[in-house]
């Protein structure tokens, strides 16, 4: 995982401030992303995750402040930002695969715009990054004929289709059953030490964020912002505020309940 | 011995240094182009990766495919110093080589025969459904009669706006329009023959049976049929339509009665109007182009058509509003699946509802020609 000696940041965040039309939903937002490691986005519903997200990928325009990916402003030209997204995966919750395409054709899109590979050699790196998530029996399957973690997990091989420098996880495990979602992480986990992938992933998963997180952000929506940065088990033994204890201490009240239980 | 940064190419033997990357895959070809003929002379090749932590698949899949291409034509390649990403990596790529084969479409006559069948098959199927479908929202507008309160009256409003109002100046203009042209072309024939006094007959009749309620049929199908279809379609994409259901709402008479009390409310007086400027753009050529006075049109006119003639077209109207809510909220219904469905179920609500609004109006003309005086032979 993240070697110390390494902490050169992938992407940076400083000073953004935006939000949704006139709604401010962040503020004096400084981040880091270093290379190779996996960095968990969370906090509870509502405190701008998805909005932090969409700051990211490039979706939104910060109102105020920057977002640098190796150093430049993905915002200086139409052009930076084009070329940061062919360096950039990204799976969204619900693997946003097009339905009017087998889940090999979903895979092979990227590489479609992005590369003038023959017709056959794109099949066979699909077929590659489709046999990377375990689905390659799948390939000529239509995203409705396959599970919900199937789709995500094809969705997560398109992103990995041109071997992004960055994979961004937006709630890998809304909406699966424990060992459907530790099989993603072990997914992730794996990508990550082998490829030396980074990851951003958004989660409010506390399992995978102990799994597979190397540093922690969390926000908060009264703060606008950022209030802890850390391991996840830093964030949880030893942080002073009562926010980021809550958050973490969600396993404590069922530890509570179980020792109840016990008497 | 030469090289491009990081390929080298010396002896029988390729070099990767450092970590070929998916956007280099460009000078990769430039560099395999510039010695595929030493390559090929000295009959064999090993890449060496002994220098190289990894590989980004797409560039491997370059390399891959340059030595499929040495090995068929009979050159031995090999492998050294790969680490176990990069060896999995071709192993991998050698595994699915065949496999990514794409399938061969292949097309018969009898491929053809079979398909228009079982078009024509699922189309009567799709008729069966709808009328199906027609009767549960009838057994179910049946039902609001007896109890008026329990109608949505709110969203009956919002779909006359919507479906009604909304459509006033398009229903308006485009009759108008036609209006205009029928009465010049048809008045200029006349005249050939000086029986161009007739020409507000023809643009009554014609009007009124036909050309008033068939273009508002059209216009509404066009407009509210398709977003009916879509707004429905959607709320079924997103589980809204089994949320209602769950809930003991009963869907004919939630979703689709308030859209068909609305059209019923609508229609009539869209045709109307509809009427009434078809009938003056008529009146417009007459006197613009063929010295026809309004008032010399207008009791021609009046000799011409009888009450039941808008009358008839109004009463026709109501038939085309039970077709077009039908068949937009059956279309919507139907969709499974995601986006490409809501579209392909919007498309066919509008090609369905104009072509059973045409099958209802020629059956119904059957019916006119035996009710309208002066009319049965």
């Amino acid at each position: 995982m993240v070697q110390e000696t390494d902490v050169r940041p992938v992407l940076k965040v400083e000073e953004l401030e935006g939000g949704w039309d006139d709604l401010l939903v962040l503020k004096d937002v400084n981040l880091e992303v270093r290379k190779g490691e996996v960095l968990a986005i969370v906090g509870k519903s509502g405190c701008g995750k998805s909005t932090l997200m969409h700051y990211l990928l490039g979706l939104l325009k910060p109102w105020n402040g920057k977002v640098l990916f190796n150093g430049s402003d993905i915002w200086s030209s139409p052009e930076s930002l084009q070329n940061a997204r062919k360096k950039w995966g990204v799976t969204f919750q619900s693997g946003a695969l097009l339905g009017n395409l087998t889940l090999l054709e979903n895979v092979m899109l990227p590489l479609k715009e992005y590369t003038d590979l023959s017709e056959h050699d794109m099949r066979i790196v699909a077929y590659s990054k489709l046999d990377t998530v375990g689905l390659s029996d799948f390939a000529d399957s239509n995203p409705l004929e396959v599970s919900g973690g199937m789709q995500k997990r094809a969705g997560l091989a398109r992103a990995m289709a041109l071997d992004p420098e960055l994979l961004f996880f937006d709630e890998p495990s809304a909406g699966l059953d424990p060992v459907t979602s530790g099989t993603l992480d072990d997914l992730i986990i794996t990508i990550n030490s082998t490829l030396g992938t980074t990851v951003v992933i958004v989660t409010h998963e506390l399992a995978s964020i102990f799994a597979i997180s190397d540093r922690v952000v969390m926000l908060d929506p009264d703060e606008h912002g950022i209030i802890a940065v850390g391991t996840a088990a830093e964030l949880r033994d030893s942080s002073s505020d009562d926010r980021v204890r809550l958050f973490f201490g969600r396993n404590l009240a069922a530890k509570k309940r179980s020792d109840r239980k016990c008497r | 011995m030469t090289d491009s940064g990081k390929l080298v190419y010396s002896g029988f033997t390729l070099s990767i240094h450092g970590v070929l990357e998916g956007m280099e895959i460009d000078s990769i070809r430039d560099f395999l182009d510039e010695h595929r003929r030493s390559i090929y002379d000295s009959g064999r090749l090993t890449l060496d990766f002994s220098d190289s932590p990894g590989i980004d698949t797409v560039p491997a899949v370059v390399l891959y495919g340059f030595c499929r291409e040495l090995s068929r034509a009979g050159l031995r390649v090999s492998r050294q110093g790969a680490s176990d990403v990069i060896e999995k990596l071709f192993e991998t790529l050698d595994e699915f080589d065949s496999s990514a084969e794409p399938l061969k479409e292949r097309f018969s006559v009898r491929d053809h025969f079979e398909h228009l069948g079982s078009d024509v098959y699922e189309f009567g199927q799709t008729l069966s459904e709808l009328v199906h479908f027609m009767g549960e929202t009838l057994s179910a507008f049946g039902e609001l009669v007896l109890h008026p309160l329990k109608v949505r009256w709110s969203m009956v409003l919002y779909y006359m706006e919507e479906s009604g109002y909304k459509a006033i100046p398009i229903v308006a203009i485009l009759p108008w329009l036609l209006g205009v042209v029928l009465g010049y072309q048809a008045g200029y024939q006349m005249r050939v023959f000086g029986a161009e006094t007739f020409m507000p007959a023809l643009i009554g009749y014609s009007i009124t049976w036909e050309i008033g309620p068939m273009l508002a049929a059209v216009l509404v199908a066009g407009r509210s049929g398709s977003a009916y279809a879509a707004e429905i379609g959607t709320m079924q994409v997103r589980d809204e339509v089994d949320a209602l259901r769950v809930m003991g709402f009963d869907i004919f008479s939630y979703l689709v009665t308030p859209k068909m009390i609305a059209l019923f409310c609508v229609m009539p007086f869209l045709v109307l109007l509809a009427n009434l400027t078809g009938i003056f753009g008529g009146l417009l050529a007459g006197s613009l182009f063929l010295d026809l006075t309004p008032g010399t049109f207008i009791s021609e006119l009046g000799k011409a058509l009888i009450p039941l003639d808008i009358v008839w077209g109004m009463l026709k109207s109501i038939v085309y509003a039970v077709i077009i809510a039908n068949v937009g909220s059956y279309m919507g219904m139907k969709v499974r699946g995601g986006a490409a469905a809501v579209g392909k179920a919007t498309t066919s609500a509008v090609v369905l509802s104009i072509f059973m609004v045409i099958i209802a109006d020629a059956l119904l003309s059957l019916l006119f020609i035996h009710i309208r005086p002066g009319l049965s032979m």
